[in-house]
């Protein structure tokens, strides 16, 4: 006589199941896509990244390659050579345009994103009357086109004598409805009940935002300053029309270098813009985790 | 200590009242419990408490100060949220000392008064740690501790326990109900949880669609619901109500449906003979309202034999059948049954000691106590009371409500 176990044992029990799901394991997931359109798919995007990848890399190798070489097609720039960085340095007078751009587009970047800020949140947070059709009208300004505003503008500027300085290109452009439009959405998103947990402990509205709401969407703002960061760096127009020299930001340095050369350098030309784009890249690497994380919370991955 | 009073408190969303008319006064020291199915307003009116939404109409008093428009920070009132409301960002000590920081107290006072309240909420190991690295019952403490850390007149909570697992809740109602005795502090709870009321409240105050139905202690809220309402949330399962009319017969009232005489113990000539000549009670149509564990099992008879409640082992005792039906459903509940019996037109569910030797199909006929039969008006849905010559509706107790 002994004592024994009623029923099946808790190894069986678990066994048959696992069992149950390895026969149904087949090529497909359930109810998901099957691996011949998982492997189309990641081969589509992979093309698509090296078609984006492509012409940043052609940018750099042509700049690589010796003078004489410019005009191959070998996809490895071999041998190396410099020289159409030091043709570039010699021509550009580079650290300046640097300087002159990186403030230029940080100053505007923080602006933007400052101004963008305090709007976003007060949309999505006060109530005041006509809120919604105050909102359509300061998102609506980003339909206007530029060529609209720019006269208006350029005469603003003659007569507050900011023509020719790097004040007359940052002041016009210090707030952004894009911002306003992408901040409001993750402002929206905000947990509610934070924000009145800051209110009864004490906290006034203008403290929220900087001691609560901002430190936790460092991703999103992140991914908007970069933005900014980026479309005031590759500003062309609006500079060449206040500043009216041509050596001023980095983009009209570039351009007054294309043109002033006879003969077509595309060596220094793509060594120039590589340079013009360090920046940039490190920046992205700098942010890139907030960066992605900012364009997946707000869908504009 | 803070004394609350609500005067009259209205709060309108377009046209729909959240909040209706609620007034309460709700003493030193106490823990009321506002009580409610979703959407009854219970939220809303702590919310207008809290300061976070203005009141449309009335007024808010803490201590004696009219502070209806005063901002949040301003009202001595510290609130629980059911998310808990952490500030991602910050470690458990920091979210503990944040109102502190914001009233700007010397830094060694907050790392006191953290270390303080860290120790009564057995977090201090926790005190470097992210809201994300703790489990819901840890943060559920810190979001205490942050209530705690700046000695507020009141708390408010709102639904604080909704979001955690059921042992851990049921250890957690438990510390809270500590913390109230310790501190001796004004607690004001949100729920929907009737355990919860009943379990931690001083007072529970029933809300129905931005209306008070009740407000009394736990055990007056229970035995002597003001309305069919309050009779049919409280309770699992709830009251049995069943539309019935009354009838005088040999001098005694009686409640009387299909398949359903229920004597209420009230002699209608010793309790004064209608003036008129007539009863005045007689025809009325009324909800009588019997709890299913006061319903006495008489005999359970089906095609194996019959069953006699005092031979289970069932508290119940055999009397004269008053309900009679057929069992539907048995749901079987480990220490006791709940059978589900169709009497008339009315599904009437009965509580029993297991083994109460009941079936799915077999004919019941029940008892009750007069005692334990409760009548509600049937338009208004008022609790009954036998009062000389007539039933007549009661205001609930203490606060009166508009039906």
């Amino acid at each position: 006589m002994a004592l024994a176990i009623e029923g099946p044992t808790a190894e069986q029990a678990v066994l048959e199941p696992v069992a149950a799901i390895a026969a149904a394991d087949g090529d497909d997931i359930p109810g998901g896509r099957s691996r011949v359109m998982t492997v189309v798919g990641h081969v589509t995007l992979a093309l698509l990244g090296l078609a984006c990848v492509f012409p940043i890399y052609w940018m750099y190798a042509t700049s690589l390659r010796r003078p004489d070489d410019v005009y191959k097609t070998s996809v490895l720039p071999w041998p190396l050579s410099v020289g159409s960085y030091r043709d570039a340095l010699d021509e550009l007078d580079l650290a300046r345009l640097l300087l002159n751009t990186t403030m230029v587009a940080a100053l505007t970047a923080l602006g933007q994103l400052l101004t963008s800020i305090l709007a976003a949140y007060a949309f999505a947070v006060w109530n005041f009357p006509l809120k919604r059709l105050l909102y359509l009208a300061f998102v609506g300004t980003w339909l206007v086109p530029f060529q609209v505003t720019m006269l208006p503008n350029y005469v603003l500027l003659h007569q507050l004598g900011l023509l020719n300085t790097l004040t007359g290109v940052i002041v016009p452009n210090l707030v952004s409805a894009l911002g306003v439009l992408l901040l409001r959405q993750h402002f929206d998103s905000f947990p509610k009940e934070l924000l009145e947990a800051a209110r009864i402990d004490g906290r006034s509205s203008w403290s929220t935002l900087w001691t609560v709401v901002v430190p936790n969407l460092r991703a999103a703002l992140s991914a908007l300053a970069i933005l900014l960061f980026v479309n005031a760096w590759n500003e062309y127009f609006w500079p060449a029309m206040v500043l009216q020299r041509d050596n001023s930001v980095l983009q009209l340095g570039i351009n007054s270098f294309l043109n002033s050369t006879e003969v077509e350098a595309w060596g220094p030309l793509t060594a120039a813009a590589g340079l013009a784009c360090l920046p940039i890249f490190a920046l992205y690497l700098a942010l890139q985790r907030q960066v992605i994380n900012g364009f997946v919370r707000s869908g504009l991955r | 200590m803070s004394r609350i009073t609500v005067e009259n408190v209205t709060r309108r969303y377009g046209g729909a009242k959240a909040v209706d008319g609620v007034s309460l006064d709700i003493a030193d020291g106490e823990f009321l419990v506002l009580l409610g199915p979703s959407g009854c307003g219970k939220s809303t009116l702590l919310r207008a408490i809290a300061g976070l939404l203005a009141p449309s109409e009335g007024r808010i008093l803490v201590d004696g100060r009219d502070v209806t428009d005063i901002p949040a920070r301003g009202r001595d009132l510290a609130m629980v949220f059911q998310s808990y409301a952490l500030y991602p960002h910050l470690t458990v000590a920091r979210n503990i000392g944040f109102p502190l920081r914001a009233r700007r107290v010397r830094r060694a006072d907050v790392r006191r008064r953290v270390a303080e309240v860290a120790e009564i909420l057995d977090l201090s190991a926790l005190l470097d740690r992210r809201p994300r690295e703790l489990s819901g019952g840890q943060r559920q403490r810190v979001a205490l501790g942050r209530a705690l850390v700046r000695d507020p007149g009141a708390f408010l909570m709102d639904e604080p326990l909704s979001n955690l697992d059921a042992q851990l809740r049921t250890a957690t109602r438990t510390e809270i109900t500590e913390l109230h005795r310790r501190l001796g502090r004004t607690f004001i709870y949100v729920t929907h949880d009737q355990v919860e009321a009943m379990t931690m409240a001083t007072r529970v105050a029933v809300l129905n669609r931005g209306r008070l139905e009740q407000i009394g202690s736990p055990t007056e809220v229970y035995d002597q619901p003001a309305s069919a309402f309050v009779a049919a949330f409280l309770g699992s399962p709830p009251m049995n109500l069943l539309d019935a009319e009354l009838v005088t017969r040999d001098g005694q009232l009686h409640a009387v449906a299909p398949q359903v005489d229920v004597p209420l113990g009230i002699r209608v000539a010793a309790a004064g003979a209608p003036r008129d000549g007539g009863d005045p009670a007689a025809g009325r149509a009324i909800q009588l309202g019997i709890r299913p564990e006061h319903l006495l099992v008489t005999s359970a008879t089906g095609g194996t034999g019959s069953t006699d409640s005092t031979d289970s082992g069932s508290a119940h005792e055999t009397g004269p059948a008053v309900l009679r039906g057929t069992i539907r459903t048995v749901e079987n509940l480990g220490s006791e049954e709940i059978a589900h019996c169709v009497i008339g037109a009315t599904e009437v569910r009965v509580r029993a000691r297991r083994p109460a030797g009941l079936t799915a199909g077999d004919a019941i006929a029940l008892s009750a106590r007069p005692e334990h039969t409760h009548l509600f008006d049937r338009d208004s849905g008022r609790r009954l009371v036998w009062q000389s010559d007539q039933p007549v509706s009661v205001p609930p107790a203490r606060v009166p409500v508009t039906t």
